[in-house]
């Protein structure tokens, strides 16, 4: 299945890793200063518990932190001028961001919290001051729901109107009632911003998206919100560049769907690009952005929101990376495709792809451990691979490989025998014949379908009666298995209001096999759409174990014609051998 | 500030004294064993005054954590792009169970997979729910009203949408763009265009210039949906679908030329398009390209092999070649796909004509008269299988309703004559040939063009057999064909009527009779036919074959009018099959052309 590629070296593989990881939670760095770059990766565990910050070194894990929410993402940044110039670890979980110097704790920074609802303040304010019982807050709070909704309340009131009934309510009340009221948010996605020099390892912002819809930008010393700005929607991708002294661009694609700019100075994000899909990643090339939508596409905008092309993938796209390869000078964009592959492509062009034994969960590109052109690769079932580019490889445009590849495909057509060239021969010979033959033979045909048919008119052996009069339909049906049956038959008037009267059911048989244990049965008056079922025995009475039919007759009153025949071909009866 | 930097202060000393390891010190990061007030940390407003810090010790330390209902949307969120419902899902149940159902973004999650599993009663009682939850969200009417809409309750949908656009401040392509194929479904046409163009107005989308463009055909405005599809491209240059529809519309319209162009723009950027393969393959097919015409629909018979109209158009590009056996056994597979498709057994007619096998060729022809009993053509092929079998009676009856159905076409009535001719019908004949004359004038008054030389050629042989001036029949110097020479040989044969022609017939049968494709002059020759005759055949065709779902709507429309025009290239064919009775298989641009039209 794994081909093995030629522009890529596998420097490790553990596919028993158990990571469980995104893009964002991924972050190459030299943690130590000692010219060895790290792999950290947040890994959210089970999804629930044991989530652990991890560190790799090389092909090891190096150390592991445990985490104690579920971490939306990993940055690695300068936060001062210290030497050695050693950059420190930021995991965004829920409200917090946690950073950590020398993979220790070092700071915990907690999300502003939002403006809470004047309404609900007093009412919380007054259930504290015992001015309101349980119930008269419950209804306060339900009905300040409907006003602004479920997600314009604090987390408490949520989880009050949660509680199922009167006593879990008052003990709610009673535990959190002393404290105060505020209203969190959660990170959604963050990044970094250099602050006033553009090297690697000059200072950089944190800045943060929100569940809130809005964008922090924090300063790294003193940990104050530098600027706020809002958006329409929840941010779920940050694309940021530039200075914040200076110039910058913060791209963020949205839960509508959107893609927004915000620039030094903007308090509101300006919409940019309109999706028609849900983005799965946002990349930022120089005058451009690249988005990965749901829909299989990949797109590129510039910075006006002009889109400049479009490509339609085969597959699910599950995440993205840029591979900023120095050496050759050139910036390609890896998608992780849910077939089992990695394509690379270079502009609109695709130069690779790497397959894989599972799906793309992540990915992170970069210097790791000596080697500067890392792809670190992390799969859904929690395996870990790194690739490591060849120092030969090149990522040359190549022209039309699709048309030869379709040329060589021969069109199947079924092939003929040499029969059918002998027969075509034939019938040039002898087409008058055969033509009249055919002809002859077929108004035969049509003549005894037609004899055929009117015989059976005549002798009314049809279960449908097509007269006037007695428009009737006949059904019947054997149940068991012998050698007694049960012979159940279902009468219809298929007219729209005439009841048909005088009607009876006779079954005949060859008295030989079966006997009929009512062969007559009396009908009374048939409504119009009523079904009236008649049903006797039937007993096989042959011990030669053969079958035959039962004719089922309809009649009316003395006439000698039936008005509908059925015939009941009865299966094989079961013999008792004892008997 | 001073506040902040003294939090910043304590906190970096309790790290820095506690903790030693990094597992003890991240018990003392975790937010459930810190008082409420550090909580706070970071904010420049939140500073908590002494005297509530005091109050909050006299009472239990902590608070139970109260984790927010919205801490897992950015992870819900995140796998439902990259498509892991399964992972989605657990992770929504786990999080309505926590929240008793509470978790707005959850139930609208798993709303919109519900939706992709085809579930839409399902998901839009979620949406409905979130619409509890929440009720000033415009996002949740939206969804409601697509649910609405996936559902076919396109007026209730509209109502939702209505709602939502009074809760928006300001104006969203999507909902004024759903709004649109909304009022389109319920016929309010004038409703939907106002939408779509408000829709356009917000933002460009390529669904809507399509939308729109549809509507512009249903009500029979071809010019405004050219413009619309034109204006389409400018901004999506590289969108195949809509220059294949471009492509399809010009050809619809006559302009080959252009069609053409945006067909062969549409193959630049996916090769694989196959509407646009088998438009541009019948095109190719009409001016005898059938090995280019082949190599397209190869790479068509990838992806849509059991398409009808592609195995028909195959087996034509075979016929032209004359390869027969291959072009019966495509079109035995076309018919196996599609068998009530009177153009595929018409198709089998014209081929097994061509091989002489007249029973069989009168077995598909009556099929086809049995789908198609309006069409003339029809019946004029199946009298000539019908002379060839001896039965004068029924082809004679089968020419007569074909010259009644049929009225513009000239071949029919020359069939005619030669047929009334050869059975000594002298009177019949002339008037025949009279009536020739009248169509072929009408028919060079109307698209500029000159029929055939063949069918002139007989033309004139037939005049001249029954004494009538002929000379209307002249040949244009330009438009000589070397089958000319074999048809008017058989011709002689089957009239047998000249001495003089026989000799002449003998040379012709020996030499093999040339490929049309090899001349030079053919395909110019050709090419003017098509550009300037407005009745336009081959695209008509071409356009139903394109667009397989489209087959069963559009079909009736289409044939009528290729019906219409397909009569050019036809007699083309059909004159030369009766002229020479013995049937010699001459590769005709007729025959390539016709099989054009076949296609649906």
């Amino acid at each position: 299945m794994m081909t093995e590629n030629e522009r890529w070296l596998t420097a490790h593989h553990d596919p028993l890793a158990a990571l469980y990881t995104f893009s964002a939670c991924m972050a190459l760095a030299d943690l130590h200063g000692d010219g060895e770059s790290k792999l950290i990766i947040a890994d959210l565990g089970t999804g629930a518990y044991n989530m652990k910050l991890k560190v790799y070194k090389g092909t090891s894990l190096m150390s592991e932190n445990t985490l104690i929410d579920l971490p939306t993402g990993v940055i690695t940044f300068h936060m001062d001028t210290t030497e050695p110039r050693v950059p420190a670890v930021a995991v965004a979980s829920g409200s917090y961001i946690y950073i950590y110097k020398n993979l220790r704790p070092y700071f915990k920074f907690t999300l502003p919290t939002l403006e809470v609802n004047s309404a609900e303040f007093d009412a919380w304010s007054q259930a504290r001051d015992e001015l309101l019982d349980v119930s008269m807050l419950y209804e306060i709070l339900d009905s300040l729901r409907q006003e602004v909704g479920e997600c314009g309340l604090t987390t408490r009131s949520q989880r009050f109107l949660m509680c199922p009934d009167h006593a879990s309510q008052a003990t709610f009340l009673n535990q959190h009632k002393g404290f105060i009221l505020k209203r969190q948010t959660v990170v959604t996605c963050f990044a970094t911003l250099k602050k006033s020099h553009a090297e690697d390892d000059a200072i950089s912002c944190l800045v943060l998206g929100t569940e809130s819809a809005n964008i922090f930008i924090l300063d790294p010393e003193a940990f104050t919100i530098l600027n706020s700005m809002s958006l329409p929607s929840v941010p779920v991708f940050l694309s940021v560049s530039g200075l914040y002294d200076v110039e910058y661009r913060i791209i963020v694609a949205c839960r509508n769907g959107q893609i927004y700019t915000l620039k030094r100075g903007t308090k509101i994000g300006r919409p940019t690009a309109e999706l028609t899909s849900q983005p799965v990643g946002l990349l930022k090339r120089d005058k451009t952005t690249i988005v990965a939508t749901m829909d299989q596409n990949l797109h590129s905008f510039n910075n006006k929101g002009k889109r400049l092309w479009s490509l339609k993938l085969p597959a699910a796209i599950t995440c993205v990376e840029t591979l900023e390869i120095r050496t050759l000078g050139l910036t390609l964009t890896a998608l992780g495709m849910a077939d089992n592959r990695v394509m690379i492509y270079r502009d609109k062009h695709l130069v690779d792809t790497i397959y894989t034994e599972d799906r793309i969960s992540a990915m992170k590109f970069g210097r790791f451990g000596r080697e500067d052109n890392t792809l670190v690769l992390v799969m859904k079932g929690g395996g870990l691979l790194v690739k490591i580019l060849k120092r030969t490889a090149r990522f040359e445009i190549e022209e039309a490989q699709g048309s030869s590849h379709a040329l060589a495909v021969k069109l199947n057509i079924p092939k003929k025998t040499k029969l059918f060239v002998d027969q075509t021969m034939r019938e040039r010979e002898n087409c008058v014949l055969m033509h009249r033959v055919f002809q002859h033979d077929l108004y035969r045909l049509r003549l005894n379908t037609a004899r055929a048919y009117v015989q059976s008119l005549e002798t009314s052996s049809n279960p449908v009666s097509l007269s006037q009069t007695e428009p009737l339909k006949l059904s019947a049906q054997v149940l068991g298995l012998g050698p007694t049956f049960k012979l159940r038959v279902e009468l219809q008037n298929t007219s729209s209001t005439s009841p048909s009267l005088q009607l009876a059911v006779i079954f005949h048989c060859d008295d030989r096999i079966y006997s009929v244990n009512k062969s007559y049965i009396q009908i009374p008056i048939l409504i119009p759409g009523v079904i009236h079922v008649a049903e006797t025995l039937v007993t096989c009475i042959s011990e030669l174990g053969i079958s035959d039919t039962v004719r089922v007759f309809v009649v009316k009153g003395k006439a000698s014609r039936p008005l509908l025949t059925a015939v009941i071909s009865m299966p094989v009866a079961e013999i008792f051998m004892g008997s | 500030m001073d506040g902040v930097v003294g939090a910043l202060i304590n906190t970096n000393i309790k790290y820095k004294s506690g903790t030693c390891t990094a597992e003890k010190s991240l018990y003392t990061m975790n937010p459930v064993t810190e008082t409420p007030e550090s909580q706070v940390n970071g904010m420049t407003t939140t500073t908590v005054p002494p005297g509530s810090a005091l109050k909050a010790k006299s009472r239990p330390r902590k608070a139970p954590e109260l984790q927010t209902v919205e801490r897992r949307n950015w992870l819900i969120h995140l796998h439902y792009v990259r498509k892991e419902f399964d992972l989605c899902k657990h992770l929504i149940r786990e999080q309505l169970e926590e929240t008793r159902g509470m978790c707005e973004y959850a139930n609208y999650v798993q709303g919109l997979i519900l939706r992709q599993e085809g579930k839409i009663q399902e998901s839009f009682e979620l949406f409905q729910l979130c619409n509890i939850l929440n009720p000033s969200s415009v996002e949740n009417i939206k969804q409601m009203a697509r649910a609405l809409f996936l559902l076919g309750r396109h007026k209730l949908a509209v109502e939702a949408y209505l709602q939502a656009e009074d809760k928006l401040d300001k104006p969203d392509w999507e909902l004024h763009h759903n709004l649109g194929v909304c009022y389109l479904h319920l016929k309010d046409y004038d409703g939907s265009r106002e939408q779509l163009m408000f829709a356009l107005e917000q933002n460009k989308h390529h669904q809507t210039f399509a939308v729109l463009a549809k509507l512009y055909l249903l009500v029979n405005d071809v010019s405004s949906a050219i413009s619309t599809y034109r204006a389409a491209i400018e901004y999506f240059p590289e969108n195949g679908d809509l220059h294949t529809a471009l492509g399809l519309l010009y050809m619809q319209t006559g302009k080959y030329q252009q069609a053409f162009e945006h067909l062969g723009t549409t193959l630049t950027f996916d090769p694989n398009n196959t509407r646009a393969i088998l438009a541009a393959g019948s095109m190719m097919q009409s001016h005898q390209d059938f090995d280019v015409a082949l190599a397209k629909y190869r790479v068509a018979a990838q992806s849509i092999a059991e398409s009808p109209p592609l195995w028909n158009n195959i087996a034509m590009c075979f016929f032209g070649k004359r390869k027969y056996v291959a072009s019966i056994s495509c079109l035995k597979r076309a018919n196996y796909l599609a068998p009530f498709d009177w153009k595929i057994l018409y198709n089998l007619g014209l081929v097994h004509l061509t091989m002489q096998q007249y029973t069989s060729a009168f077995h598909f022809l009556s099929a086809a008269v049995n789908l198609r009993p309006t069409k003339g053509h029809i019946f004029m092929l199946l009298a000539i299988s019908l002379t060839y079998l001896d039965d004068e009676e029924n082809a004679r009856q089968a020419y007569e309703q074909a010259v009644r159905l049929e009225e513009r076409d000239p071949s029919i009535c020359l069939n005619y004559g030669i047929f009334l001719h050869n059975h000594n019908d002298k009177e019949g004949a002339i008037k025949m040939i009279n009536e020739f004359e009248v169509r072929m004038v009408k028919f060079r008054h109307a698209t500029g063009a000159d029929l055939d030389t063949e069918i002139i050629e007989n033309g004139a042989k037939l005049a001249s057999l029954l004494g009538v001036d002929g000379s209307v029949f002249r040949k244009k110097p330009g438009r000589t064909r070397l089958d000319a020479q074999d048809e008017t040989v058989l011709l002689e044969k089957t009239a047998s009527v000249t001495d003089t022609l026989k000799p002449v017939e003998e040379s012709v049968c020996q030499s093999p009779p040339p490929v049309p494709t090899a001349i030079p002059e053919l395909n110019p020759s050709e090419v003017p036919d098509a550009g300037n005759t407005a009745v336009l055949v081959p695209p008509m065709e071409a356009l139903t074959l394109e667009e397989p779902p489209a087959f069963v709507s559009d079909s009736s429309n289409a044939r009528g009018k290729f019906l219409a025009s397909a009569r050019l290239q036809f007699q083309e064919d059909e004159s030369k099959v009766t002229d020479t009775e013995n049937k010699k298989e001459t590769p005709n641009s007729g025959f390539a052309e016709y099989s054009d039209d076949i296609f649906d």
